[in-house]
């Protein structure tokens, strides 16, 4: 293995916690848009408590992998740029309403339009990026995105089932996620039943999405899904053993465990999705080897990397840690 | 955004390799006015200017504030003082949602950097790997203790709330040296070998070490502080002309104001010292910045005045003969380089990089002057032992109000100097703009949605912010404790009934006695 796959790997982890961390925050924000019922004001309270802290922590997974991207792989980073440009500018615009939708709405006060209305940008926004997100993914293994043509990522039904996908998996793990916050303490516990209908439904709709991208993979990304046969199995039954055990253990009401069974579920996509994906960085355009920046440079950033984890992971775990059960909603 | 028409687009657009500097000028200014690709240069300048200019009126409160909290927690937890904890308070949240903007705008930079420069990101994202990623992490850090800062009140025994300020400004400033680090590089740009258009070896930390790095990224840090002081004094100077003269507001100009008028000399000492980087690295910028055409010695520094690139004259300009030879080189006879150097093709525009630089340095005087007025009459004060020390006169207050707007312009305006100045180059001498220019169509669409977009974000920002600042404290009728237990100086109610102007500015010793007392 040399620098730019090892670079590569990291790059996976960035993504992985990305999508586990604030993956979770989107599917918060999509359960904010289906909230229903006398319990509705109580599930948004709960989710807004449990996002404060760390949505903005979350969120910077995101720049560390596009910061490693153009850095580590800039050819790859100008191909990414000129092909998939409308999936990741709806993206954008996504990320751009949803945080300061948030922050409008947790601290307006009504200066700058009712609470609810930024609330709705809120939570169209947290749906809409995972969507989009999802869909440059799909394009990238299926080498669909043309230069010149920015609807092609998203008239491919492979990219639009892949961002479905990507929604459910995030709704999935939020619900699960939200599970455990609601038990922490007496005064949302009553909504725990809602949020397991709710991990259910979506891990059903999930499976089912991912059973139905099987086929369209190999349409329209052959080579991926070769890959992803041989390669990408282990990761696959990771995912799937994670997911039945999640609903297992939510079953059981052990929300702890089945916080870490849900995260493997998700986590075995992304990683099986990388392994198929390699060594190509956009399939037919650009690969690893032709992407990488000089090596001097690569191993610099690998330096900068462990050592920047060595002082980021104990800050976060103080994070976490300290921010572990929801502050009571009605005191922020 | 004052767009600089793009000349040079059609001559390089058939080879994107083509050698730095090949470009025929006279050919390009016929080709430029018919060719698609630079109307689409001129949209993603354009765009690119406008998305940085929002992040960087965002983004230079997340480098200050934290600062100016640091002092205010910590001389509440020192004292125990409400009002420098109604402070700290109204701070922190207009600081939530400060950062939160600058987060959400930051990060459609990092993305357009791809989406509108993607050759750019191809051939030097490697060279600037470094300072991109440090500055990735430095983020990540900010992030991480302002969300323990943010929600920790209750949750973090008072000192240890006030401590996680360390790290946030700490990484809050890296930030700036970090990016700006880039910034320098793409100005003067070394370390990197090339082959072709390929870049075959890059010197990871020649951003850090190239020359224009270390006045750039110090001149920003200052210009950021002085922003932040500015405007939060101008908040209160506003809420000081409306008749609210108490302790809190008081307190709040001094902080501000302090901040800003300190920086303002530091800034000439610095711009000074950038000024004389450029003259040695980028000959041509300082001929834009000074609207000087002809090369040689004996040459004049022009106050003012507007550029005329037809004629090469600076019109309705003060003229102050040798100044510009005696400034850079010590002596009349230096040689200055003037932009009659350059085929025109490859002339920064000199009309608004002139018109930008001396705005800067205007608004910059105008701050020292305002800053020396200040130091006087408090030292006159001081003196007399007479209290306030800080003048709080109408036309003071007036003043102290523009200190804010006066520094964010200067900001926009000095990176006009710098990223115009640059022009026609993205990385200088190396890499033109209009070679690193997406081809993508639907550009236009992309910044008018963008425009529209921030233009809302930022107008509900407004009106929140407005309800931050205008009104007295509020205190928290369950706040937490100060880990001090000594007598509380300042009452809720004391505080009201000094609004007539009393002369208590400090709790002075009695605020202190319990230090430490638990
Ligand atoms: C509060 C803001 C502020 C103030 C009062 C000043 N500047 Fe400035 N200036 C900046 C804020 C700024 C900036 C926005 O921060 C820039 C843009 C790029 C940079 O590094 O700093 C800048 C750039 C900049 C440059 C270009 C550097 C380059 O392109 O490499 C020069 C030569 C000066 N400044 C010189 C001055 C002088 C002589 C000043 C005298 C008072 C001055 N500035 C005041
Ligand atoms: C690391 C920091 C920065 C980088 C890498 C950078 C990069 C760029 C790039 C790629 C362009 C487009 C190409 C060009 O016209 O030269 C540009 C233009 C521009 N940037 Fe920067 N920039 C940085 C910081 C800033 C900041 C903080 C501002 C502040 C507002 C700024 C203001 C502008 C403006 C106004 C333009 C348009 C220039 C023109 O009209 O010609 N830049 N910059
Ligand atoms: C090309 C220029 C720039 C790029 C690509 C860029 C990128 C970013 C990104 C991605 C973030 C979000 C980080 C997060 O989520 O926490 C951010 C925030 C920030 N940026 Fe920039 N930035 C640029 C210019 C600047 C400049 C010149 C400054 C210097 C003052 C600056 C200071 C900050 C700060 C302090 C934050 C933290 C957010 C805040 O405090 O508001 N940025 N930037």
């Amino acid at each position: 293995m040399n620098a730019a796959d090892a670079l590569l790997l990291v790059m996976v982890g960035g993504l992985t916690a990305y999508a586990l961390l604030a993956g979770a925050d989107f599917g918060a924000g999509v359960w904010d848009l289906v909230a229903t019922g006398p319990d509705a004001p109580g599930q948004r309270r709960l989710i807004a408590a449990s996002l404060g802290p760390v949505w903005e922590a979350n969120h910077v997974w995101l720049i560390f992998v596009i910061v490693a991207m153009f850095s580590g792989f800039p050819t790859a980073f100008g191909v990414v740029g000129g092909t998939l440009e409308l999936p990741l500018a709806l993206a954008l615009v996504g990320i751009v309403l949803r945080g300061s939708a948030y922050v409008y709405r947790a601290y307006g006060g009504g200066a700058a339009g009712p609470d609810h209305w930024w609330g709705r940008v809120f939570a169209v926004a947290s749906t809409v990026t995972p969507f989009m997100l999802g869909t440059a993914g799909a394009a990238m293994a299926s080498g669909q995105g043309r230069p010149g043509d920015p609807f092609a990522p998203l008239r491919s039904p492979f990219g639009l089932v892949a961002g479905a996908l990507a929604v459910a998996g995030t709704a999935f793990l939020a619900a699960v996620y939200l599970c455990r916050d609601a038990a922490a303490g007496p005064a949302t516990a009553h909504l725990i039943d809602g949020l397991r209908r709710r991990a259910l439904a979506s891990a059903v709709v999930a499976g089912a999405l991912a059973a139905a991208l099987l086929p369209l993979l190999w349409l329209d990304a052959p080579t991926v899904a070769d890959r992803f046969m041989t390669r990408g199995m282990p990761f696959v039954v990771v995912s799937a053993l994670g997911g039945v055990g999640a609903l297992v253990l939510i079953g059981r009401r052990r929300y702890g465990p089945a916080r870490l069974a849900a995260g493997l579920a998700v986590a075995g996509v992304v990683w099986g999705w990388a392994a198929a994906q390699y060594p190509d960085l956009v399939v037919g355009q650009v690969t690893v080897r032709a992407a990488a920046a000089p090596p001097a440079n690569i191993n610099a950033l690998l330096l900068a990397i462990l050592v920047g984890m060595a002082l980021l992971i104990p800050a976060l775990v103080l994070l976490f840690r300290v921010f572990a059960q929801p502050e009571p909603p009605d005191d922020q | 955004m004052i767009l600089i028409p793009t000349i040079t687009a059609a001559a390089t657009a058939g080879n994107p390799r083509i050698a730095p500097g090949a470009g025929t000028a006279r050919a390009a200014d016929l080709l430029a006015a018919a060719h698609p690709l630079a109307a689409s240069t001129d949209l993603a300048r354009a765009q690119t200017g406008f998305s940085l200019a929002f992040h960087i009126c965002f983004a230079v409160f997340g480098v200050g504030l934290p600062w100016l909290l640091l002092y205010t927690e910590g001389r509440w937890i020192r004292t125990g003082d409400e009002v420098w904890y109604a402070l700290t308070r109204t701070w922190a949240r207009a600081f939530a949602v400060l950062f939160a903007i600058g987060a959400v705008s930051g990060t459609v930079l990092s993305f357009e950097f791809g989406l509108l420069w993607p050759a750019f990101m191809a051939r030097y994202g490697g060279a600037l790997g470094l300072p991109f990623t440090l500055e990735g992490f430095a983020f990540f850090f900010e992030a991480v203790w302002l969300g323990l800062y943010l929600y920790g009140w209750r949750r973090l025994p008072a000192r240890w709330h006030w401590a996680t300020l360390f790290p946030i400004a700490i990484s809050g400033t890296l930030s700036t040296l970090f990016i700006v680090a880039a910034n320098a590089w793409m100005n003067v740009p070394r370390g990197v070998r090339e082959v072709d258009g390929q870049v075959v070896s890059a010197e990871p930390l020649a951003p850090f070490t190239t020359p224009s790095a270390l006045p750039q990224a110090l001149h920003m840090l200052v210009a950021a502080l002085m922003c932040t002081g500015g405007a939060v004094a101008g908040v209160y100077a506003v809420g000081m002309l409306r008749g609210r003269r108490d302790l809190y507001h008081r307190r709040g100009l001094r902080v501000g104001l302090v901040t800003v008028l300190a920086g303002a000399p530091l800034q000439l000492v610095i711009g000074d010292w950038a000024a004389r980087v450029v003259e040695r690295q980028q000959p041509l910028k300082l001929a834009a910045m000074e609207g000087l055409y002809r090369t040689g010695n004996h040459a004049p520094l022009t106050l003012g005045g507007f550029y005329d690139a037809r004629s090469g004259q600076l019109r309705y300009g003060v003229k102050v003969p040798d100044l510009l030879s005696v400034i850079t080189g010590w002596s009349p006879g230096h040689t200055v380089q003037g932009l009659s150097a350059a085929p025109a093709g490859d002339r920064p525009n000199a009309f608004v990089v002139h018109l930008a630089f001396d705005s800067m340095v205007g608004l910059g005087s105008a701050l020292i002057l305002f800053s020396a007025l200040v130091a006087v009459v408090v030292l006159r004060r001081q003196r007399a032992g007479r209290r306030p020390y800080l003048p709080t006169g109408r036309w003071w207050l007036l003043a102290a109000v523009a200190t804010g707007p006066a520094s964010l312009l200067a900001v926009l305006a000095g990176w006009e100097v710098t990223e115009g100045g640059r022009q026609p180059w993205i990385v200088y001498g190396r890499m033109r703009v209009s070679e690193a220019v997406t081809t993508n169509s639907g550009i236009g669409w992309a910044f008018g949605g963008t425009l529209l977009l921030y233009l809302g974000l930022a107008t509900a920002l407004g009106l929140i912010l407005r309800r931050m600042a205008t009104g007295g404290p509020t205190y928290d009728a369950d706040a937490p404790r100060p880990p001090t237990r000594g007598p509380v100086v300042t009452t809720t109610a004391g505080n009201r009934s000094a609004a007539g102007g009393a002369p208590v500015d400090e709790p002075g010793a009695g605020g202190r006695v319990g230090r430490g007392g638990r």
